[in-house]
């Protein structure tokens, strides 16, 4: 059990506590705020703008990138006010190009979209992580594809559509691109570009917002549907949008193969919850009792207290927030489902309190 | 309990208690980019004090770079241990996000393991400052502070036992800590292997330590490796005779008072906020000194608010000075010199019984009432005499 010389603790320990990835990170990091051993960092080297809410971020990363798959997405991290902030943001590169790219619109209250909007400069520097996500095409390529995306949603479509053409995609697609006016549509020279070159690709911007000639309006309905795409037995689809076109969009196409990528904003997830009265939180490693409602996750409700427990996505995704729960019932709002009462491990950003809590905070 | 500040009110107390929350309040809204920028300042001094330190102690063949080498050592364990990690695992930066100054994820460069000091320091220390018998670290059960302790015969030795113990401070604050432990977990809970349990966490910090400085670094110097365990012996102490100074100037001096648990049965906030005021004492000094103290120099601003980032002390406290005054609050702050010669005067005092420890300690001041009423409208000092009865007569 254990090593000698070592009693109490192996070697391996021992190693760990010199902390050797945080000096070599740290002196790394003095002669290049790029270069890390232990986080991916990315250099912004080119901002393009988009639309009038929207920019494309060119990045370069350090060695540590360990490349993607179309359709993935990535965590982003900046630090606002002093505080690291991460939100996810889909690649709109193609995995062969030498650098990277992230497309960020803004979203109206959105600490993270408007920040990288209004503050990044060329230059900056941003970490960011492991790109993941099951948002990516099959390894064998369907005859027939239809892409619906709203918004930004358009941004791994993108990415995917570009991993089409060069693997020879030799089949049929359509991609509905739903938006609210010309000057919203995100990435459009390029996806120009590619609908010229390739034969199997079909483009519609549809304008929810605005009208304009020569474009459709409207949203996303059975008649546009079967407007654009008749033929929708054997097709596979994509879509990646706001919550509402998605909702639409899965009860239009059931019984299809469908692949569906959420935007959400951090609390778009939350049922509306009125409370009356408080709960008891109890932290146990900081000894500290405070009240919450329990109307939002407790993430959102500890931080409106002034304790700021580990956090990343504040979605769900990114498993920074995890925390022990001794004792208490919450609410998962991703599912709406009620926990055990017992001992468990709960993301305290997807999780509403119940019933008293008592966490390993 | 004897005291010099003004007896207060209920609706005195819960007053000032509310004029020092909307303080905090203000204080921590501000908290933000110049804060992380300054712990992240620190981070970087005490790295490169540490490199810097220990390569010269290495690489010396006089006595100058050596003692510069050991020097800069000391430097760098005091700023982990004080301005870093003190305020860190007070959960200062937590709201940062950021591991490297979080106080779930923080370890530091002393025997103590930064979980059971959270414990008996974070929580029991701060909770019940100042209270006989709840707070551990009132005299760190040896040392007899007040004459609300029994006097002991073998109290007579504690002017030497705390010699000994601020030579060897950082193996005072490690042991505590399990004992500490220990001696919270309730009776029926208590047994023989919870003890065991409880110190193998506190060796297992000690090996990792000694490791490091007594046998990796020496041995990394090849056969100088004399110089380098002396080097590293003699940083270690000079980081502990410096934290234990600071830290017994903060709660031990002449006029910080303490309490019973009887008197602090059903206490308000408010009640709390001037308990911390009373029992802490602050030292008075420049900007550097409060950064190497870790901000302790302004114990009475960290015991009101422990988890605001210490370098904002200072803009509180001459407000905070300024709500004592008002409330006839004896605000307790003083040289260094001045303040630790108190801490030693009462250590000496006291390891006498009552009769003489009283003499020495002489009679508290009463609460003057100050000669100048704060509250007053200024106009009234400033006016000119001819004006003065025209206008207010
Ligand atoms: S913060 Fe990412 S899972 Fe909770």
């Amino acid at each position: 059990m254990k090593t000698f010389p070592f009693i109490y603790n192996q070697p391996k320990e021992f190693l760990n506590f010199l902390q050797p990835k945080e000096w070599a990170d740290f002196f790394l990091g003095e002669l290049n705020p790029r270069f890390s051993v232990t986080t991916t960092k990315a250099k912004v080297i080119d901002i393009r703008e988009e639309t009038a809410d929207a920019k494309t971020f060119v990045l370069k990363p350090n060695w540590l990138w360990k490349g993607f798959l179309s359709g993935q997405h990535v965590p982003v991290t900046v630090e606002i006010a002093g505080r690291r902030v991460t939100r996810f943001y889909s690649l709109s590169s193609h995995p062969n190009d030498k650098y990277l790219q992230i497309t960020v619109k803004r979203q109206k209250g959105g600490l993270v979209s408007n920040f990288l909007n209004q503050n990044t400069k060329k230059g900056d520097i941003l970490e960011i992580g492991e790109a993941s996500g099951e948002f990516v095409l099959s390894k064998e390529l369907p005859k027939e594809l239809l892409f619906l995306a709203g918004g930004s949603g358009i941004t791994p479509i993108h990415s995917i559509l570009r991993d089409l053409q060069a693997l020879n995609y030799s089949g049929k697609a359509t991609l509905l691109y739903f938006v609210r006016s010309v000057d919203d549509i995100i990435l459009k020279s390029s996806i120009d570009l590619i609908e010229k070159n390739n034969q199997w690709l079909t483009v519609h911007y549809i304008l929810s917002d605005v009208p304009k000639e020569g474009y459709t309006s409207g949203f996303l309905t059975k008649e546009i549907l079967d407007q654009y795409v008749p033929n929708l037995k054997s097709t596979s689809v994509y879509v990646c949008g706001p919550s509402p076109m998605q909702t639409k969009a899965l009860s239009l196409l059931e019984g299809l193969p469908v692949k569906s990528e959420l935007f959400l904003l951090p609390g778009q997830n939350l049922t509306n919850v009125k409370k009356e009265g408080t709960v008891d939180v109890y932290l146990s490693l900081s000894h500290k009792t405070i009240q919450v409602k329990g109307e939002r996750s407790i993430l959102d409700e500890l931080e409106e207290q002034g304790i700021y427990p580990q956090s990343g996505c504040r979605m769900g995704i990114c498993h920074t927030c995890v925390c022990k729960k001794q004792a208490g019932a919450v609410t998962d709002l991703s599912n709406g489902e009620k926990s055990q009462l017992g001992e468990e491990n709960i993301q305290i950003c997807v999780s509403r309190a119940e019933s008293n809590l008592e966490l390993e905070l | 309990m004897r005291t010099i500040s003004k007896k207060l009110n209920k609706e005195e107390i819960e007053a000032f208690g509310k004029e020092v929350d909307s303080l905090r309040e203000e204080v921590m809204s501000k908290v933000g980019k110049e804060d992380a920028d300054h712990i992240r300042f620190i981070y970087k001094t005490y790295r490169y004090t540490e490199v810097l330190g220990r390569g010269l102690i290495h690489f010396s063949f006089e006595p100058i770079s050596f003692v510069a080498g050991t020097l800069l050592l000391s430097i760098s364990k005091i700023i982990n241990n004080m301005e870093l990690g003190h305020n860190v695992l007070h959960g200062q930066y937590d709201w940062m996000n950021d591991p490297k100054f979080n106080s779930r994820t923080f370890e530091w460069d002393i025997v103590c393991n930064a979980h059971q000091w959270k414990f008996y320091h974070n929580y029991m220390h701060h909770t019940y400052t100042n209270v006989l018998n709840k707070d551990h670290d009132y005299g760190y059960n040896f040392t007899r502070l007040t004459e609300a302790q029994k006097w002991k015969p073998v109290h007579l030795t504690q002017p030497f036992t705390n010699m000994f113990l601020a030579m060897n401070f950082q193996w005072g604050i490690g042991a505590h800590g399990y004992r500490v432990e220990y001696l919270e977990t309730p009776k029926k809970l208590r047994k023989k292997k919870t003890l065991k349990d409880y110190k193998a966490v506190f060796f297992k910090k000690i090996e990792v330590q000694m490791l490091k400085d007594y046998i990796l670094f020496p041995a990394l110097a090849g056969l100088n490796f004399p110089k380098v365990i002396l080097g590293n012996l003699l940083a270690n102490l000079i980081r502990n005779l410096w934290t234990y100074a600071v830290i017994f100037c903060g709660h031990f001096t002449e006029n910080a008072e303490s309490f019973t648990t009887e008197e602090i049965a059903g206490e308000t906030k408010a009640q709390w906020y001037l308990r911390q005021l009373k029992g802490s004492s602050n030292l008075d000094g420049s900007n550097l000194f409060y950064t190497m103290t870790g901000h302790l120099s302004h114990q009475i601003e960290h015991h009101m608010f422990p988890d605001m980032p210490a370098k904002r002390y200072r803009e509180v406290a001459p407000r905070l000075k300024e709500i004592c005054a008002k409330y006839g609050q004896h605000y307790n702050t003083g040289s260094f010199v001045k303040q630790f010669g108190s801490v030693w005067k009462r250590i000496i005092a006291y390891s006498f019984p009552d009769h003489i420890a009283n003499k020495v300690m002489g009679k508290r001041k009463k609460y003057l009432e100050p000669s100048i009423v704060l509250s007053q409208p200024s106009f009234q000092v400033s006016l000119p005499t001819e004006e003065k009865s025209v206008s207010l007569t």
